[in-house]
């Protein structure tokens, strides 16, 4: 019993490691949709899902947006839509531009070690004795 | 129910959950959540409830906010009050926030009361004080009823008070530099609270 209760928990570790990691990652990405220019939040959620993995609750992207405004790294204004409604509008700072710059860097340098070091675990399909 | 009234009650539950931020700031996030759940029910194939059951609970949207705001107000303060609210409010999240909280709590709490034996001392000038035994190893210190008998010493006599005040201060200095540090830490890390 103890077994096939255990079981599906182990199972699942990998993907609450996998759903942190998106998560951790989650602020940098949502700066990168920023990098070319300004958009509100439904864009930014839909970029993310074409340009990246990041499936996400999209109610968490508007609080991490609010944070990042309240940290001085974005701007955001209202726009009056054709919609009806307006729009609130996000873009980077100068701020927002270094801090995005020094996270893709570290992200790049860090992701390329680990590649290497994962590479023979991805190129063996059976484990070592 | 119509679509607007689920828009309204969404809305609504969001709006009492946002309390501890200004009027203007809730309303704000009101208008935002409100401008994207009308633009998200104008895609192909998207109805009101599939688009509220994206967006997740309105109160866990609201806590998110609330939990940014308490953090990013303490992480600004001087007060040991928000401050250790502040890592209260961390200690839910996970290990990191419970070490900050107790390490605080102990940071504050002797600091707190180096200072408090530093105003006694005056007061109560054989119950307070540093004391060791013959052997030169440290007995106790602070203020003590009755004082320590006879085999004891106290070495540092009213030079106690400008020590004690010198290293409580330092203590409350370290603790509020440190809280505040490790609260503009947690901040990055907030998503994935």
């Amino acid at each position: 019993m103890a077994n096939t209760r255990s079981a599906p928990a182990d199972g699942d570790q990998p993907d609450r490691w996998e759903a942190q990691l998106r998560k951790g990652a989650l602020e940098m990405a949502a700066l990168a949709c920023l990098w070319n220019g300004r958009l509100y939040g439904l864009e930014i959620i839909r970029f993310l899902e074409r340009h990246s993995r990041l499936v996400l609750a999209e109610g968490t992207i508007y609080p991490i947006l609010n944070r990042l405004k309240a940290e001085g790294m974005l701007a955001s204004e209202w726009v009056e839509a054709e919609a009806g409604h307006p729009r609130k509008y996000y873009s980077l700072t100068g701020a927002g531009r270094e801090r995005l710059r020094l996270m893709a860097g570290a992200w790049v340098s860090f992701s390329q070690g680990l590649s290497q070091l994962l590479e023979p675990v991805l190129d063996t399909k059976e484990t070592p004795q | 129910m119509t679509q607007d009234m689920q828009i309204e009650n969404y809305l609504t539950i969001l709006r009492l959950h946002l309390g501890p931020l200004t009027i203007g700031e809730r309303e704000e996030i009101v208008l935002e959540i409100g401008a994207h759940i009308r633009d998200s029910a104008e895609e192909p194939g998207a109805s009101i409830a599939s688009v509220l059951a994206r967006l997740g609970p309105a109160e866990k949207i609201a806590a998110q906010y609330r939990d940014g705001l308490l953090i990013r107000r303490a992480s600004r303060s001087f007060s040991p009050l928000v401050l250790l609210r502040g890592t209260l409010r961390l200690a839910t999240k996970g290990f990191f926030g419970i070490l900050v909280f107790f390490l605080g709590l102990f940071g504050y709490v002797v600091g707190g009361c180096l200072l408090l034996t530093a105003f006694i001392k005056p007061i109560l000038p054989a119950n307070t004080g540093l004391w060791f035994d013959g052997n030169g190893h440290m007995m106790s210190s602070g203020v003590l009823f009755p004082p320590p008998g006879s085999s004891a010493h106290e070495v540092l006599g009213f030079w106690y008070i400008p020590i004690a005040l010198a290293v409580g201060s330092l203590s409350l200095l370290f603790t509020t530099w440190a809280i505040r540090t490790a609260l503009r830490i947690s901040q990055r890390w907030q998503s994935r609270l």
